[in-house]
């Protein structure tokens, strides 16, 4: 469950986002990139005090202003059977294009060349030790 | 995964020639009729107006900048300024 995959998944649902000089904004999430910028529709914007509150019809926010977002909770269930659903599609079309056998025949000498290096040397040394 | 982003996620030619109000890092803001834009978030505003804050009562509460450029690293908060208004706690009824 990853932050910005969670908020991807959060496309046109409403959110809180409260900045780091401590104004918050409700609204919808209308659109967010890599850096959590975030464009938002039909917000209510509160002052950090909370005494005073402003309609804005939309907006965007720099993501390294936000101190947090708060999300609807059904949204956990949403992305987590997406998930599960991404995960089943990528393996059944792994299993259908790769073969087995080309993977395996990659990481096997591998694994082999590093075991004989690591190996030798230290057989070597305790042989010696034991002799003297 | 998505496939990355690679175009702003903030279409701003809808604002060329609308006032928008701008934010900065820092506190002060700002707003002005859209003229520019780059990738980059620097913007091109005309008849600016700062809106200054927390000054003593009786002081003007604006001062006119003219037309300026804004860098976009800078830029916390952009909206359009049509649309904006200060209104009475809506969350009062909700909750």
């Amino acid at each position: 469950m990853l932050p910005l995959s969670l908020l991807n998944a959060a496309q046109n649902k409403p959110m809180l986002v409260e900045l780091k000089n401590g104004e918050t904004f409700n609204g919808h999430l209308v659109n967010c990139d890599n850096f959590m910028n975030i464009t938002l529709r039909e917000v209510y914007q509160t002052s950090a005090e909370g005494d005073k509150f402003w309609k804005l019809r939309e907006c965007y926010i720099r993501g390294s202003t936000i101190k947090y977002l708060r999300v609807p909770d059904t949204l956990l269930d949403a992305v987590k059977e997406e998930q599960n659903r991404a995960r089943e599609a990528g393996r059944s079309a792994r299993g259908a294009h790769v073969s087995g056998a080309g993977q395996r025949g990659r990481g096997a000498p591998q694994r082999g060349r590093g075991m004989v290096r690591g190996g030798g040397p230290a057989r070597g040394g305790r042989g010696r030790g034991r002799g003297m | 995964m998505d496939k990355p982003k690679r175009e702003a996620i903030l279409d701003l030619a809808k604002y060329v020639n609308e006032r928008i109000r701008v934010k900065f890092t820092g506190g002060r803001e700002v707003t002005g009729v859209l003229k520019g834009y780059d990738q980059l978030l620097n913007l091109v505003l005309d008849e600016v107006q700062e809106n200054l804050q927390g000054l003593p009562e009786g002081q003007p509460t604006t001062r006119n900048l003219g037309l300026v450029v804004l860098r976009g690293p800078t830029i916390t908060l952009l909206s359009p300024v049509d649309g904006y208004e200060e209104i009475a706690n809506p969350f009062v009824a909700q909750e």
